[in-house]
């Protein structure tokens, strides 16, 4: 079977800087892929490359087995694209709006008629068919231009931070058409910087960071690589002193990166052992005298997961960068 | 589906192209008149336009009833009386051409200099990218609405320019070559709109430099061309028989080939009730060529000038003032020979002839084809709209040429 989407070595250089430094994506047809990153992590560019909006500078991207680069025009009948921000047209009404795509893509007038009447059912704004673009709430807008996507009932979606700005309720009525699109067969990826909108909805994520891929698979999958990275959440009874002691306590265990000292006698300790290390470190503080009200690891959503990658990801740099100015 | 492109043949992909090309043409043209069209801008502005020409011309009229009505009676300088109604009629003629060609080449690039940079500017760009729409096809579909409405507005004043055929001295022909020339104006100065706005990433820079490029085609030509002429020793500014110079020392009249008022002046030439106008002297000098029906009843013919004796002058078929015989149609140019022959080519009445043919006089009379530079104009118009509008569809869409222009030469650096 062919992979919905597929890049190797996926670079991108704007004027010397590095927004995409080598991106490798291996997505299945009909999966809904998120892609997770901060602000300025490459997630749009990597989207516009395989919309054919940017030419990559170097590496190759196929969807559906078609390259980007050698045949746009074919990729471009395929792949349904929203950009993060997206205008409108000014003096357009919403039909219209739908209609200038659909003939964008040639499609005949009687087809145009029938399937622009589907499309504003499917993303409930039938009754605002003939009402000025510009009135409509950011959010019907944001549900126009995914419509606009459909047009041409594309088998890939490459939807840019869809749900941005948007409140909870239509964040909540994206989900459920994300949901159906893909019960049509469809594989969508979406990129967001904001975790728990892909959380309940993606079946593979992949986390990128500084234009490089930090992991991807998925969430469970990625959950159990980095099982043995966790967080351990530690309340500490006895007060500030006791609370300052077992920082240091645990700070001082092989087995922990890093403690942050919360209020109100938490503490929050990367710990890259498993669970029988934990166990292990659990005995021996309780053993050292420190007063231990709560002992958990934290639980792991996909932001924790993120927060863990980019935090490995830092570790793991400053150790390159201490070793290479030895 | 790779399989099934390559396997197609180059005919089928050339006609494949054209398809496509047409789809945009017509999405992208659709999609900007309903835009335009829409509200009652579009026809506030028309009103408005036609307000506008409608006072311009009555001012004309007023003015020219005055004057013309003076000149005839005096007899002007040397030359015949000439007929009142068809000064009149070449004066509104000469009124509309230069005010149509202003607002022309304000209005037509003003609704094309926003055309790519707004939909960067709103961000709708890539949203069209991303669909197979050519790139060609967008820009000719945005440059072909924005036409459309220039044109409405160019044909909306043909009812008003018709009103000189109540005067005379103009043509319907001349009418139709001055419509020509706006089309084409307005054709040249679209594109320079849509190419500057697709080469400028903003909207009111692209305005800006839209109209710096105006004011450089048009004053700035003029005053180069002008300092080159006067500064080249070839005649005397304002000299009765330009021309006679070294050929050699003259600057260029291709410069002023994209200069709409020069090419507005080659056709107010033609149309001049006596053969000597302003607009003519402006004409010689740029051509190097005698404007005027040779040498003022001397019949000699300028030196170095291709010319046959003797040079006949048109003249209006209407001797005197006392009972002005106005010619039937109003369109009555004439010409006697200075020796009282007609040349061969010629339709002549006698000074003191009824008035027999009222045909206009044919262009061999003067020894010169007179109107043979705004044909060029239009066409280097028309040919700089291509290259503009070709240049744009290039700079429109990156992706897609840019296959081709930045391959990867880089090996990517390997990651830290």
């Amino acid at each position: 079977m062919t992979l919905a989407v597929r890049t190797e070595g996926l670079v991108k250089r704007f004027d010397g800087t590095l927004a995409v430094a080598g991106v490798d994506l291996e997505i299945a047809t009909g999966e809904i892929h998120g892609l997770v990153g901060p602000n300025g992590a490459g997630k749009s560019t990597t989207l516009k490359m395989l919309a054919t909006v940017l030419v990559p500078t170097a590496g190759h991207a196929a969807i559906a087995g078609i390259d980007v680069v050698k045949e746009p025009d074919v990729v471009r009948r395929v792949i349904g694209y929203m950009p993060d921000s997206f205008g409108v047209y000014d003096d357009m009404k919403v039909w219209e709006y739908l209609d200038f795509f659909a003939r964008c893509y040639g499609l005949p007038a009687t087809r145009r008629r029938q399937m622009i009447g589907d499309l504003l059912e499917l993303v409930d704004l039938a009754d605002k068919r003939d009402e000025p673009v510009q009135a409509l709430s950011r959010g019907m807008q944001q549900r126009l231009c995914l419509a606009h996507t459909l047009v041409h009932d594309p088998s890939v979606l490459l939807l840019d931070e869809p749900a941005s700005g948007l409140d909870p309720r239509a964040r909540v009525e994206l989900r459920e058409l994300l949901r159906e699109l893909r019960a049509l067969g469809k594989t969508i990826v979406i990129s967001s910087h904001i975790l728990p909108e892909l959380e309940e909805l993606c079946t593979s994520v992949t986390i990128i960071d500084h234009g490089r891929v930090l992991a991807s698979g998925r969430v469970s999958d990625i959950e159990a690589r980095l099982r043995a990275g966790a967080v351990l959440k530690i309340r500490i009874l006895g007060g500030e002193v006791a609370h300052e002691a077992a920082a240091t306590y645990f700070r001082a265990d092989g087995l922990v990166a890093s403690v942050e000292a919360l209020d109100d006698g938490w503490l929050e300790v990367a710990f890259t052992g498993d669970d029988d290390a934990s166990s292990a470190l659990l005995t021996r503080a309780v053993g050292a005298g420190h007063r231990v009200a709560i002992f958990s690891r934290a639980a792991s959503d996909l932001e924790e997961l993120f927060l863990q990658v980019t935090a490995r990801e830092a570790v793991e740099a400053t150790a390159a960068t201490v070793g290479a100015s030895r | 589906m790779i399989a099934e492109t390559a396997a197609r043949g180059p005919l089928r992909r050339l006609s494949d192209g054209f398809v496509r090309l047409g789809i945009g043409i017509v999405a992208v043209g659709t999609k900007e008149l309903r835009g335009r069209m829409r509200g009652r801008r579009a026809f506030a502005i028309l009103t408005l336009y036609l307000v506008l020409l409608a006072i311009f011309s009555w001012g004309i009229y007023e003015f020219q009833r005055d004057a013309a009505a003076m000149n005839a009676f005096t007899g002007g300088f040397g030359v015949a009386p000439v007929a009142i109604a068809a000064q009149i009629g070449q004066a509104l003629f000469t009124g509309l051409l230069l005010v149509e060609t202003v607002l022309v080449i304000v209005l037509a690039p003003a609704f094309t200099t926003g055309a790519i940079s707004l939909e960067r500017e709103r961000q709708t760009l890539d949203l069209l990218v991303t669909t197979p729409l050519s790139s060609l096809g967008l820009v000719i579909g945005k440059l072909g609405s924005a036409l459309a409405y220039v044109f409405l507005l160019i044909f909306a004043s043909l009812p008003m320019a018709a009103v000189v055929f109540l005067f005379g001295g103009v043509g319907p022909d001349d009418l139709i070559k001055a419509y020509v020339l706006l089309v084409c104006f307005a054709v040249g100065f679209g594109a320079i709109g849509l190419f500057i706005s697709a080469l400028v990433k903003r909207t009111q820079v692209a305005t800006v430099l839209t109209y710096l490029t105006i004011l450089a085609l048009t004053a700035g030509t003029w005053v180069i061309w002008y300092f080159l002429y006067a500064t080249s020793g070839v005649s005397a500014p304002g000299g009765f028989i330009p021309g006679t110079g070294a050929a050699t020392g003259r600057p260029a009249q291709q410069m002023l080939w994209l200069n709409p008022f020069v090419a507005d002046m080659d056709l107010v030439c033609v149309t001049s009730v006596t053969g000597y106008s302003d607009a003519c002297l402006v004409m010689s000098a740029v051509t190097g060529k005698p404007y005027f029906g040779g040498s003022f009843g001397t019949g000699e013919c300028p030196p170095g000038v291709p010319c046959s004796k003797p040079m006949p002058m048109p003249m209006p078929a209407v001797e005197d003032f006392g009972g002005v015989r106005l010619p039937a149609n109003g369109a009555a140019i004439a010409g006697w020979a200075a020796d009282g022959a007609c040349p061969p080519n010629a339709r002549c009445v006698a000074p003191d002839a009824q008035l027999l043919d009222v045909a206009p006089v044919d262009q061999t009379v003067t020894g010169f084809p007179r109107d043979t530079f705004w044909p060029q104009s239009a066409i280097a118009f028309l040919l700089m709209a291509v290259v503009l509008t070709l240049v744009s569809a290039r700079l429109v869409m990156p992706s897609r040429r840019g296959s081709r222009l930045t391959r990867p030469r880089r090996t990517p650096r390997p990651a830290p």
